[in-house]
């Protein structure tokens, strides 16, 4: 209806005073800018929630603490369970967080890397760079 | 995406005051290694072959080889081969056959036998101290 209504002003173009479509013209470009405005409002803030990590996180990293350190497939992996009562060493531990960066295509600082011990703490940690990461690709 | 990790060469750093410092570069070593495991299988199209993991576990075994080594020094210089042969990886100075018989297949092409000294009697260790022991 508004395209239909600026079409036939537009016609009638040379006959009516320049002020007048120019107010219309600001009234169809507001209404223009009332319909962006509501299409960008409809986007919400995501909400950061700080919680403990998602359960299926942690079944990821249990998944790859077994495959490295060839653990059977029934040995029971809590999340509190510390890699080195698994039986890891301190190479292995950084191979786990290694064999971590390349599954969820984050990147560990060393200073980060230097508090694991359990397999909590790796989910967690893993949830924080997950986080971190799509908010710098969003701005990029 | 993580940004694309870039191997950078610095110069040769002083050597490590005691062990502990020694176990951090070895450490950032192995971190620096895996990190390029990517680019190496772009270079040399190794995704057919072999998977990330296995060449992390190569990588890992060959350093574990040397886990007994306890002198600061010789643990720097085995760094120092280390990163060389990584430089030379990374750089495309080797071919395919080459990272494929050394890492990729359990043997190698030249034959692995362990440390030198490990598997001989102590016949032979004194053998050039004395006639009698």
């Amino acid at each position: 209806m508004a395209s239909l209504s600026t079409t036939s002003l537009s016609f009638k173009a040379p006959s009516i005073q320049s002020t007048r479509i120019s107010q219309v013209l600001r009234k169809a470009s507001s209404f223009q800018s009332i319909s962006f405005g509501r299409f960008h409002s409809s986007k919400s803030l995501r909400l950061q929630i700080s919680c403990a990590a998602k359960p299926e996180t942690v079944q990821k990293v249990s998944d790859i603490v077994k495959e490295q350190l060839a653990l059977s497939a029934d040995t029971a992996l809590t999340a509190e369970s510390k890699f080195s009562a698994l039986g890891a060493d301190s190479l292995d531990t950084v191979e786990i967080v290694m064999a971590l960066e390349e599954k969820f295509n984050i990147s560990v600082e060393e200073s980060d890397a230097q508090n694991i011990t359990t397999i909590q703490e790796a989910a967690d940690l893993i949830e924080d760079l997950v986080q971190k990461k799509p908010a710098t690709s969003e701005a990029s | 995406m993580a940004a694309p990790f870039t191997l950078r060469k610095i110069g040769v750093p002083p050597n490590s005051a005691n062990l502990t410092e020694a176990r951090r570069r070895v450490f950032d070593f192995f971190r620096a290694a895996c990190r390029s495991i990517p680019t190496v299988m772009d270079i040399y199209n190794l995704q057919d072959v072999v998977a990330p993991s296995q060449l992390r576990f190569a990588i890992s075994a060959q350093i574990r080889k040397n886990a007994h080594i306890t002198d600061p020094k010789v643990i720097d210089l085995l760094l120092f081969k280390g990163m060389e042969e990584l430089t030379d990886i990374v750089d495309h100075a080797k071919q395919r056959h080459h990272i494929i018989g050394q890492y990729v297949v359990g043997e190698g092409l030249v034959q692995n036998t362990g440390n030198k000294d490990e598997g001989k009697s102590d016949f032979l260790k004194n053998f050039y101290t004395s006639n009698y022991f």
